[in-house]
C-alpha cells in the first residue's frame, strides 16, 4: 500500500492519468482508505477543471475565422 | 466543370478541418500574447504556415497538436524576442505552495460543507485569466496545453520539442505557481493572505 507522501508524489500523474493501469489502481485504493488526501485530491481535480472551464470560454472572432477562410483560397 | 486546378478533395477537407480547431488556437494565442490584436495576428500566421505545409501533414496524425507546433514555433518566432521573460529557476520554494493545505492551516470557516468547493466559488473566471496570464511563459505554455486543451504529456513534449520529464516538471511548478496567485483572490478570509 502506497504511503501518503508516496500518494502525494503522483499527484498530477494520477489526475492526468499518465500512470501506468497498476499505479492508477494503487492510488485509487489508497484514496478509497484515505480521507484527507481524498479531499484533496478531490480539491486539485476542481482546481485543474475550473481553469480549464475559465479559459475555454474563450471564442475566435467571427471577423478572423472570415479571413483565415479567405487566406485558405488565395 | 472547369480546367481550374483545383486543390485535391482531401486538402480542402484538410484545411477545413485545420480551421475548426480556431477556437483552441486563438484562446491559445490570447493567453500567449496578452491582446486580442496579436492573438489574431499570430492566429493568421499560424494557418499561413499551415495551409503552406498541409502538404507534409501525415494523415492519421494529430492534426490538432500539428497546429500548436505551428502556432508555438510561430509564437517564439515572432513574440518571443520582444518579451523575454526567462522563467525563475531559483525559487524552488515558491513552486511547492498548495491552496489546499493553505486552506487548511488557515482558520479559513467555509461556510458549507464542502470547503474546496467554496474556494473555488470564490474565484472569478477573470481573477483566473489574470493568473494564467502571470506565470512565465514556459509555465503558461505547459499549463494551457494539459489544463484547457487536454493533451497528454507526451503530445506536450511533441508540441513544444522538450522531453517529458520537463512537461511533468514545468506543469508541476506552473499549476503550483498558479495557486499562488490566486491566494490573494480568496482574500475574504484574511488569514489566506498571510505571507502574500
Ligand atoms: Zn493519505
Amino acid at each position: 500500500m502506497l504511503n501518503c507522501n508516496e500518494v502525494a508524489e503522483r499527484l498530477y500523474s494520477y489526475l492526468d492519468r499518465e500512470l501506468s493501469p497498476e499505479e492508477m489502481a494503487a492510488v485509487q485504493r489508497h484514496l478509497d482508505a484515505c480521507p484527507p488526501c481524498r479531499r484533496w485530491f478531490v480539491f486539485e481535480e476542481n482546481m485543474l477543471r475550473y481553469v480549464g472551464e475559465c479559459a475555454r470560454r474563450v471564442r475566435a472572432p467571427d471577423e478572423l475565422t472570415e479571413r483565415i477562410r479567405e487566406l485558405r483560397q488565395s | 466543370m472547369t480546367n481550374e486546378p483545383q486543390a485535391p478533395a482531401g486538402a480542402v477537407q484538410l484545411s477545413e478541418e485545420a480551421i475548426s480547431h480556431i477556437d483552441a488556437l486563438y484562446r491559445m494565442a490570447l493567453r500567449l500574447t496578452g491582446n486580442a490584436p496579436d492573438a489574431e495576428d499570430l492566429v493568421q500566421e499560424t494557418y499561413l504556415r499551415a495551409f503552406r505545409s498541409l502538404h507534409q501533414f501525415r494523415p492519421g496524425t494529430n492534426l490538432r497538436a500539428w497546429l500548436f507546433r505551428i502556432l508555438m514555433n510561430a509564437f517564439i518566432n515572432e513574440y518571443r524576442r520582444q518579451s523575454r521573460r526567462p522563467a525563475n529557476t531559483s525559487l524552488e520554494d515558491l513552486d511547492e505552495f498548495s491552496l489546499y493545505h493553505q486552506m487548511l492551516e488557515s482558520d479559513f470557516q467555509p461556510s458549507v460543507a464542502q470547503p474546496e468547493q467554496e474556494v473555488l466559488a470564490r474565484l472569478s473566471e477573470e481573477s483566473v485569466l489574470e493568473a494564467l496570464d502571470e506565470l512565465p511563459v514556459e509555465f503558461r505554455q505547459v499549463v494551457l496545453l494539459a489544463d484547457v486543451e487536454g493533451f497528454s504529456y507526451k503530445e506536450i513534449a511533441e508540441v513544444l520539442r522538450i522531453p517529458i520529464g520537463t512537461v511533468m516538471s514545468r506543469l508541476h511548478r506552473g499549476r503550483r505557481r498558479l495557486q499562488r496567485l490566486l491566494a490573494p483572490c480568496l482574500c475574504q478570509s484574511p488569514s489566506l493572505c498571510h505571507g502574500q
